[in-house]
């Protein structure tokens, strides 16, 4: 086990202070030190996604990151997607859309979906789904997750999931 | 009533849907407790082997060390729902690689981790099965040699390494053979699916000054946990109080315990609070799969397509422990007919011991491994008869007059209702006949169908509702949203029922020292049994509210009806009415009682009839509302590599009432692309006893890309008239006729029958070039 | 565990040549899963993130693109200004695991790990590129085809890092394509192959096929690529020059498939490869 070295981290735009080990990772240290728990641990290994967070802008794996790394880097986790109490335009969506089951994926899924929202043009279905391919989720077949990112930023393709229809059988 | 719509039918968004889009949502690993201590499990080597002694000096010599808990600390206190079979940690024996042996409980992670690994265990390595065929051999080692010392709660047939054996016997089967003109008769295989629920488990408890522990976990019934702690840990049960914070995923895999006996045995040694996360792998591992089962499956026919006969012999591999093998099997043996009249139908299907991660309860419940093989002779025998597949399930499909296996009388059926709805809605003639055709990357499309029966129901709920001073209300029934929903959805008819606001609900949290029974989020029975309290507590209070309100208006309570918006009145004299606000006013300070509404009772539907139909073995005397459905999927199939593409599913039920439409369709697409997932890519695999990939990098899920792009969820809302609103279950179905519509479409356009899951692309080219079997 | 952020290549070497269970850790995105698991413990990291001369995409006089380790394969999948057989090694990149990994992950950290099922070791074979590699005794060049030594093993030397990848320019008129069959999208290869192909005036004058995940290293034959050429390409010089790549072939059973799929893989996904190549879509990616 390593000796404890200081760190400092901006997270969320707020400066963090934390004494860590060298092999902590920042999924760690969000969780355990900062009390950051939206962020998730789903596999520790990197694949399912749910520790998704912003480096500099850009997604990155939260358990395959070195908190002693990211000195001097701007980190963004859910906690910091609101502004002043009012949620962004992809938790937004997500709400409208149901897009939120079991909800364990959903921070993750959120900042990924975040990522593509930035791009200036309308994303297609596939973009999007390539967009989100590195994100796992057990409990919704992805189709409200999509039309939810397609909400923000899609051009106009049909649902992938219908509105489920009723109507007395036979 | 005057004009606000009911929140019954809508799509209201979830309550905690903005807690968890935050990061606000609280799931077990997200607790932390001041002073608290973390866990860390050491796990068997081997498959089977006695435990000499277990040496716990060195751990226990670490400093940082707090706790340490092993077999030594426990006697024999056997848990299991039908077979009472497991300890707490292994006692004795171990029986699979990957059993939870010895825990620690230590000041951080990286010191629970070195100190559990210093825990030194004596085995004597005894032989192990690591097979159905190796466990029932003649003169197999026992997995459980003490099996008839062991409590089982049901009564059914055993033998050596075989927990329980379900029959079912309807006609005359051996005579019915000669009135079939065509039979089919195959061997089917289904593998070890593991639930991948996206939290892997986790536990944290805390204990008072006298001694009575809080648990706080991820569950499917906080009351099935209490009791399985305080059993194993031969507590009274009233030393035990569970709690459920968000729950990130089960499908039956929390159903019964994972960790919390040992989270709970470490904190009371402690006496400090003790967290314990598995890492994925130990999930993987530790905690429970699908059954894998081997199915013989023969099916007999008219040249008209009237199905007369069925036989099956299934085998199912539970695993190191029975767990919810036995109800498992029974549901096997129940549902391998399928949703279709038939006449003749023998069945034997047996539970079988063997050294592996048990198996348990998964979204199904034994429905996948039997419509794989029910659904595809259903395809082959269209195809020897040169009949359409929707023709031939419609022209069997099972009616509401009719008696399921074991006499059970069907109140009711739309299983025809779902199949024309698919094949209208998506255009299934010309699909069907499209398929085959190669597109310009010389891959082909098909399409297939499936049906399924399944049940919403079992066993016990409750539901207490108390109205608040202010006329709001409480409602508290125990029951766990494990991510389906069901929380919204109970809040809806509580609202709808008292003729209040959603927000004007507050809704209890599951925990056993104030919510009323619950069995379990299982059985895609929260919304139906549940349902049914929330209703008929809904109702109390009502009535209460009324005598209250008598009171206070001087008339008789028969004379007052209930207003929405939280009034009751005098009936036909709109100005005559008091709020619930005052009601509730009126009962907590002058007269009568603050008004608590309650209600719980048992399943109370169809008993099996063993004077119509013979049925032994099966664990439950009753089981719940029938629910049908049927689903299509269209693939693509590119025949040099063998891979499968779905596209499009259309996936029809029987729900009687859709309380939350959009929740409804979550349900179906999830499902539908967890079926997917067993269809195509799942497999846990052991290699000599040891489970070879135990983690997501190994074993494949569905991601977006592997999803397909449209599910059409149709819903046939044809109420039932036992359920809260008309509503039946939707959890488990949508999973089950996947699997075998892929593998209806497959053989449709490339002629080859794939009888084993899962229909790697391997293994599809490997038949495609072999082309033995044209389907 | 320390951890050392050198800002210099030359820095790096010497802390590396100090420790030797010292590891240089580049994006991290298999270093940091494996220390996660428990299955390697090294004294100290050398994070190379501070290192600016490690980074990024430069042209050399000859037209070569020099690609420096830390180069993250986001970066490679969008570089401009690769020519069409220097394309191969963005098109790799491009599959490589998902957007997050894409964003973390880097040449360096990739192809010294080694995995024989990655996408880099083929399409750099398929480009013959060059691995400059900077240790104690200095800097040297090693061709991607000699690089790859074993399961997990490279040429490096005893602290020895990666400094930069080289890819030549290709021949005129080069296409490339990079067709990556997985079990499911972002996984690693089943089978993977990577093609650089000239065909001006419709007759092929060069070919470079490389086979990835059939075998410890990539799979490649300069026999097979003289075939392909000097039969532009017909038919029975890409059975012909499979038949020589799958001779050469020695590929493991695992969940990713068995060795007789990966090998009944392999002429599928060259064919699709050429025909990708040639109309310019480059396979999947």
């Amino acid at each position: 086990m390593s000796e404890k070295i200081p760190i400092s981290l901006s997270v969320n735009g707020q400066t963090h202070q934390a004494f860590v080990r060298a092999e902590d990772t920042l999924l760690q240290v969000l969780r355990e030190e900062f009390w950051l728990t939206g962020t998730k641990r789903g596999c520790n290994q990197g694949v399912c996604g749910a520790c998704t967070v912003m480096v500099d802008g850009k997604i990155v794996r939260g358990c395959l990151t070195l908190a002693a790394n990211c000195g001097g880097r701007e980190i963004g986790t859910i906690e910091g997607l609101e502004t002043d109490g009012a949620l962004s335009p992809v938790q937004q969506a997500f709400l409208d859309s149901g897009a939120a089951q079991c909800g364990f994926c959903t921070p993750g899924m959120i900042m990924a979906a975040t990522a593509l929202a930035t791009a200036n043009e309308p994303l297609s279905d596939n973009q999007i789904r390539e967009g989100l391919s590195g994100n796992l989720c057990r409990c919704s077949g992805y189709i409200k997750i999509i039309d939810a990112v397609r909400a923000v930023r899609g051009g106009s393709v049909p649902r992938g999931s219908s509105v489920p229809s009723g109507g007395g059988g036979a | 009533m005057t004009g606000s719509v009911s929140p019954v039918g809508q799509d209201i968004p979830r309550l905690e849907a903005r807690e968890k889009i935050t990061g606000r949502a609280q799931y077990s690993d997200d607790i932390s407790l001041p002073g608290m201590l973390h866990g860390a499990v050491q796990q068997s080597p081997y498959a089977h082997a006695k435990i000499i002694s277990c040496d716990v000096s060195a751990a226990l010599a670490l400093p940082g060390v707090v706790a340490v808990f092993t077999g030594d600390d426990i006697g024999y206190h056997y848990i299991g729902p039908f077979v009472k079979d497991e300890t707490a940690i292994a006692k004795g024996k171990v029986r699979y690689i990957g059993e939870p042996v010895a825990a620690v409980a230590a000041v951080d992670q990286p010191t629970a981790r070195r100190a559990v690994a210093l825990i030194d265990i004596e085995y004597e390595e005894l032989p192990a099965v690591l097979s159905i065929d190796e466990a029932i051999a003649d003169g197999a080692p026992l997995v459980h040699d003490n099996f008839a010392e062991l409590v089982r709660v049901f009564e059914a047939d055993h033998g050596p390494n075989v927990m329980s054996i379900m029959q079912v016997e309807d006609g005359e089967i051996e005579s019915a053979w000669a009135d079939c003109d065509v039979i089919v008769e195959g061997e089917f295989e289904t593998q070890a699916q593991c639930h991948a629920y996206l939290e892997p488990c986790s536990a944290i408890a805390d204990i008072d000054a006298n001694g009575k522990v809080t648990v706080w976990s991820g569950n499917q019934s906080v009351f099935h946990l209490q009791a399985n702690i305080a059993q194993s840990l031969d507590m009274p049960m009233s030393k035990v109080r569970c709690v459920t914070p968000r729950v990130g995923g089960a499908f039956g895999g929390k159903m019964e315990q994972t960790i919390q006996p040992i989270v709970v045995a470490l904190t009371r040694k402690a006496k400090r609070p003790v967290k314990l996360t598995l890492s994925r792998e130990q999930d993987f591992e530790m905690i429970r799969s699908r059954h894998p089962a081997q199915v013989w499956m023969k099916t007999g026919a008219a040249k008209d397509g009237t199905l007369i006969a069925r036989q099956v012999r299934i085998l199912l591999d539970s695993g190191a422990y029975a767990d919810d093998s036995p109800g498992v099997n029974g549901i096997c043996a129940l549902f391998c007919r399928g949703p279709y009249h038939i006449e003749n139908v023998s069945v034997d299907a047996r539970a079988v011991y063997t050294n592996k991660l048990r198996a348990g309860a998964f979204r199904g419940f034994g429905g996948p491994q039997v419509a794989i093989a029910g659904e595809t002779q259903i395809d082959e025998i269209a195809g020897k008869l040169g009949l359409d597949p929707i023709e031939i399930r419609l022209k069997n499909a099972v009616r509401a007059d009719e008696e399921w296996l074991g006499g059970l009388k069907l109140s009711q059926s739309a299983m025809s209702e779902c199949l024309i709805r698919v094949r209208d809605d998506c255009d299934w003639d010309r699909r069907r006949a499209n398929a085959g055709e190669e597109n310009a990357d010389g891959k082909k499309r098909s399409i297939g169908i499936a049906c399924l029966p399944h049940i919403s129901g079992l066993l016990t709920s409750g539901a207490i509702i108390r109205i608040l001073e202010d006329g709001t209300a409480v409602l508290n029934t125990g029951a766990v949203d494990n991510g389906q929903g069901s929380d919204t959805v109970l809040v809806q008819m509580c609202a709808a029922s008292l003729g209040l606001e959603i927000d004007q609900i507050s809704l209890a949290t599951p925990d056993t020292d104030s919510s009323p029974y619950n069995w379990g989020t299982t059985a895609s029975r929260v919304t139906y049994m549940t349902g049914r309290a929330v209703v008929k507590a809904a109702n109390s209070a009502i009535d209460q509210m009324k005598q209250r309100a008598a009171m206070m208006m001087e008339c008789a309570a028969e004379d007052l009806e209930m207003r929405p918006g939280g009034y009751i009145g005098i009936k036909g004299v709109p100005d005559a009415q008091v709020s619930y606000r005052d009601i509730s006013g009126f009962s907590h300070w002058v007269a009568g009682g603050p008004v608590i509404g309650s209600d719980s009772f048992a399943y109370d539907g169809e008993n099996f009839d063993p004077k119509r139909g013979f049925i032994k073995g099966f664990p439950f005397g009753k089981i719940g509302a029938w629910v049908f459905a049927a689903q299509a999927v269209e693939i693509e199939i590119d025949e040099a590599t063998g891979k499968i593409t779905p596209l499009e599913v259309w996936s029809a039920h029987d729900i009687g009432k859709a309380i939350n439409p959009s929740s409804v369709a979550g349900q179906v697409e999830g499902g539908v692309v967890q079926g997917i997932g067993y269809a195509l890519y799942e497999e846990m695999v052991w290699d000599t006893g040891r489970l070879a990939n135990p983690s997501l990098m190994d074993y494949k899920i569905p991601g977006t890309l592997e999803s397909p792009p449209k599910i059409n969820t149709i819903l046939i809302e044809e109420p039932d008239e036992t359920g809260p609103f008309g509503a039946k279950g939707i959890g488990e179905p949508p999973i089950v006729g996947i699997a075998p519509a892929i593998a209806n479409a497959l053989a449709h356009a490339s002629g080859i029958r794939l009888r084993r899951l899962p229909m790697a692309p391997e293994s599809v080219l490997r038949a495609l070039r072999e082309k033995t079997d044209v389907g | 565990m320390k951890l050392y952020h050198p800002s210099t290549v030359e820095e790096a070497v010497s802390l590396l040549a100090e420790d030797e269970d010292a590891r240089c850790l580049a994006g991290g995105a298999t270093l940091v899963a494996m220390m996660n698991a428990d299955l390697i413990a090294p004294s100290a990291l050398i994070s190379l993130d501070a290192i600016e001369s490690l980074k990024g995409i430069s042209t050399d006089l000859d037209g070569g693109a020099v690609v420096g380790a830390m180069t993250r394969h986001a970066s490679i999948a969008e570089a401009t200004g690769l020519d069409g057989g220097q394309n191969i090694v963005a098109r790799a990149a491009r599959v490589i695991g998902h957007p997050a990994i894409r964003n973390m992950g880097t040449i360096g950290g990739s192809i010294a790990h080694a995995d024989f099922a990655a996408d880099y070791p083929a399409a750099l074979v398929a480009a013959d590129a060059v691995i400059q590699v900077i240790g104690p005794a200095g800097r040297r060049e090693i061709r991607a085809r000699d690089f790859f030594v074993d399961y997990m093993e490279t040429a490096l030397g005893p602290g020895e890092m990666v400094g930069s990848v080289r890819l030549p320019a290709g021949p005129a008129y080069a296409v490339s394509a990079y067709e990556k069959y997985a079990r499911v999208d972002g996984d690693f290869a089943t089978v993977s192959v990577a093609i650089v192909l000239s065909e001006p005036g419709s007759q092929c004058n060069h070919a470079r096929l490389s086979v990835g995940a059939c075998a410890p290293v990539p799979l490649w034959s300069e026999e097979a690529d003289a075939i392909l050429a000097d039969n532009n390409l017909n038919d029975d010089a890409i059975t012909a020059a499979c038949d020589i790549l799958i001779a050469a072939a020695d590929p493991v059973d695992d969940f990713r498939g068995s060795g007789d799929y990966r090998l009944a893989l392999i002429p599928v996904l060259v064919r699709r490869a050429i025909a990708s190549a040639r109309t310019g879509e480059g396979g999947k990616a």
